[in-house]
């Protein structure tokens, strides 16, 4: 489906905002690597997608009312068989609908749990004036009590993307730390720009999280996704 | 912009015939006084009789309305009613079809009361409508000293310069004018705008993009109404001419006080400073900072990368300056062991140093200096120079200083390498001042403090760099 078609069926539902599995649908779509995320409606369902995906993954809510997930029990990590998955799909179900009982549950998603690498957020938020600004940090502290983060305004051209990563204080991290491998920062620039140009092309985008995104030698893969329309 | 706006600009910005409205002796006729210089044609405007005599000692004709003035090229009318009449006033400048007006009236959206909204409201509804170019209210308006058109009287008339100015304080625009050009750098344009009811920064930054005499733009800048446009303007317009950003509420305190100064809102400095390095623009906190910015832009040959050779006049200014450069970003490494062999020959290293930063000590007398700055010339490995200068030894008259001065200006003519001198002034600020001035003069750029240059020269560098990852 392209950018339009899936924004659009959110719009139809009169939603703002769209699912994980949506919005990983939407990032896919402009070039960037994801992990490959599934929408269960049933136990055997997440079973069979968990097979199919491979072992081990990772169970989380899908819902249009919620949020942040792992506050509502609504997420589960590092499932290695069968028998994990269908308990995991119940209780997070059951805690949920416990916890958020007004919220619309589609399903859970299942996703293959991505191979640990250095851990890196994208976000975008609209700015009343100046329009879409694009942030950049490390995952973790870095970001959330370091506010090691750097902004730009969209539009953006390389230069901008370089600079961005590169001037966060944390950035050596991502040049390999303590044997995590390095980070290959093109592909973070692609990713970047590629974000850019889709808010850029797409104004009813609102907001943006990108987090975490793994960030590896060869490649990039976001793990956890959220778009939020006007 | 339209060649018709950018012909009204210059028209407003280069009137023919000015006109002020509302001037009184309580202020000493400051308006009035203020266009002495004018080297157009000068016209009041007032109906309180009581002003009369005071307008016609100045040898100024007066009329009750702009449009009564016997003109028909009024290309300036300066306002300085109360905010009440201004409704009015600006109703005769349109009847009259003057090419634009300033309003230096204030009480308007800036204090935050339903009346001074009101009032706003109806003057832009009014300009607007008419498609009639405001600048302010709330303002000082224009400097430009070629006319000799003045907001204030401490400015200087004649002297036309490179340097424009876009200000979203009076006092600001004012000062950039005056103290610059106490530091050698000449104005071309300053306008102050005030709550920018019709034109605001994007407009001027616009008409000053395409100015032929404007070679530099400063700004001193609280919000922008159209953010977006600014953003694309600010990219294009530092690609072709540089651009300094003096952003004034970097701070939510500071926030708070533009509030009550341009009824501007807070913009959140990180999008500042994103726009800042996506586009080139410079970044000046500060009027010193802007006066320093221009020095190197006017006087220093491009460079673009940070290899300092340093020369000062002793073992602890050595260290410090050393300190000061490496702090703000630049490099201070070894010269190469020729540029050593050869200072070896020249150079008493009794008192003094000439391994990187050198540290001049008992090298002054004779030819040493020039021969340093030679040796520092051909290093390649030294990207920009700096020298400190004494001037308790440089001061006016002096021996040292009628032979030394033309070597310093020879070097600085010849040079392919961004050259600055610091003078520091210790406990003679007044010749200190001088001696910078007769440097400047020379076309090399002085400065206050190692502080000051350092940071100047790493902006314009970095300016430079920016220029050719763009090509």
């Amino acid at each position: 489906m392209s950018v339009d078609e899936i924004l659009g069926q959110a719009g139809k539902n009169g939603r703002k905002n769209l699912t994980e599995v949506e919005a990983k649908e939407v990032l896919k779509a402009v070039g960037i690597g994801v992990a490959e995320t599934r929408l269960a409606k049933s136990v055997s369902e997440a079973v069979s997608i968990a097979k199919d995906l491979g072992f081990p993954v990772a169970l989380k809510i899908v819902s249009p009312q919620i949020l942040h997930k792992s506050d509502v029990g609504g997420v589960k990590l590092n499932l290695s068989n069968a028998g994990e998955v269908a308990a995991a799909y119940d209780e997070i179900v059951t805690k949920v609908s416990e916890r958020q009982p007004e919220a619309e549950i589609y399903g859970v998603a299942v996703q293959q749990m991505a191979r640990p690498g250095a851990e890196v957020i994208v976000g975008v938020s609209k700015d009343e004036k100046f329009g879409p600004v694009l942030m950049f940090g490390l995952g973790g502290i870095f970001v959330e009590i370091l506010k090691d983060v750097s902004f730009r305004l969209v539009p953006i051209v390389r230069r901008d993307a370089r600079q961005m990563i590169k001037e966060i204080k944390g950035y050596p991290l991502l040049e390999g730390y303590r044997g995590q491998e390095p980070a290959n920062v093109e592909v973070l620039e692609d990713v970047l720009l590629k974000i850019s140009e889709l808010v850029e092309k797409h104004e009813e985008i609102k907001e943006m999280d990108l987090n975490p995104i793994f960030a590896y030698r060869d490649g990039a893969v976001v793990v956890d996704a959220r778009i939020i329309l006007d | 912009m339209e060649q018709d706006k950018i012909n009204r600009l210059d028209r407003i910005f280069n009137p023919r015939a000015v006109v002020v409205v509302g001037d009184k002796k309580q202020t000493n006729y400051m308006w009035l006084r203020g266009q002495s210089e004018f080297k157009g044609r000068l016209y009041s405007v007032n109906i309180d009789a009581r002003e009369f005599e005071g307008i016609a000692e100045l040898g100024i004709p007066n009329y009750p309305s702009v449009v009564d003035v016997p003109d028909d090229e009024i290309d300036y009318v300066i306002v300085a009613v109360p905010r009440e009449v201004s409704p009015i006033i600006l109703r005769d400048c349109i009847k009259k079809g003057v090419s634009g007006a300033m309003f230096f009236t204030s009480g308007f959206k800036e204090t935050g009361t339903e009346k001074g909204i009101q009032l706003q409201e109806t003057l832009t509804k009014m300009a607007k409508e008419a498609g009639f170019p405001v600048i302010g209210p709330n303002c000082m308006g224009i400097f430009n000293p070629k006319a000799g058109v003045r907001s204030s009287l401490t400015q200087y008339t004649g002297d036309g310069g490179p340097v424009s100015f876009i200000s979203q304080s009076g006092t600001h625009s004012i000062n950039f004018g005056v103290t610059g050009y106490a530091n050698g750098i000449k104005a071309n344009k300053i306008v102050s705008i005030g709550n920018c009811i019709v034109l605001e920064a994007s407009d001027y930054l616009e008409y000053f993009m395409q100015d032929e005499e404007t070679k530099i733009i400063g700004m001193y800048i609280e919000s922008v109404q159209d953010g977006k446009r600014f953003f694309k303007l600010l990219k294009e317009c530092a690609k072709v001419k540089p651009v300094l950003i003096w952003k004034g509420g970097q701070t939510p305190e500071g926030a708070r006080a533009t509030a009550s100064h341009t009824a501007s809102l807070a913009e959140p400095m990180v999008v500042w400073e994103a726009m800042i390095k996506q586009s080139g623009a410079i970044r000046t906190d500060g009027l010193d900072e802007a006066i320093d910015a221009c020095k190197t832009l006017l006087y220093c040959r491009p460079a673009t990368d940070y290899r300092m050779g340093l020369i000062s006049t002793t073992g602890g200014q050595s260290v410090f300056i050393t300190d000061i450069f490496a702090k703000a970003g630049l490099i201070i490494r070894d010269f190469t062991e020729e540029s050593y062999a050869e200072m070896a020959g020249f150079f008493n290293i009794v008192g003094g140093s000439f391994r990187n930063p050198i540290d001049m000590g008992q090298n002054w007398a004779g030819e040493q200096v020039p021969e340093m700055l030679a040796v520092l010339e051909k290093d390649t490995t030294v990207d920009a120079i700096a020298l400190e200068l004494s001037a308790g030894r440089l001061r006016l008259g002096t021996p040292l200083a009628e032979r030394f001065l033309p070597q310093l200006a020879a070097f600085a003519k010849e040079t392919r390498k961004p050259f600055v001198v610091i003078v520091p002034s210790f406990a003679l600020d007044a010749d200190a001042a001088e001696v910078r001035a007769q440097i400047m003069a020379l076309g090399i750029p002085a400065f206050h403090s190692f502080e000051r240059a350092a940071k100047a020269l790493k902006g314009f560098i970095d300016y430079h760099r920016f220029l050719r990852e763009e090509q």
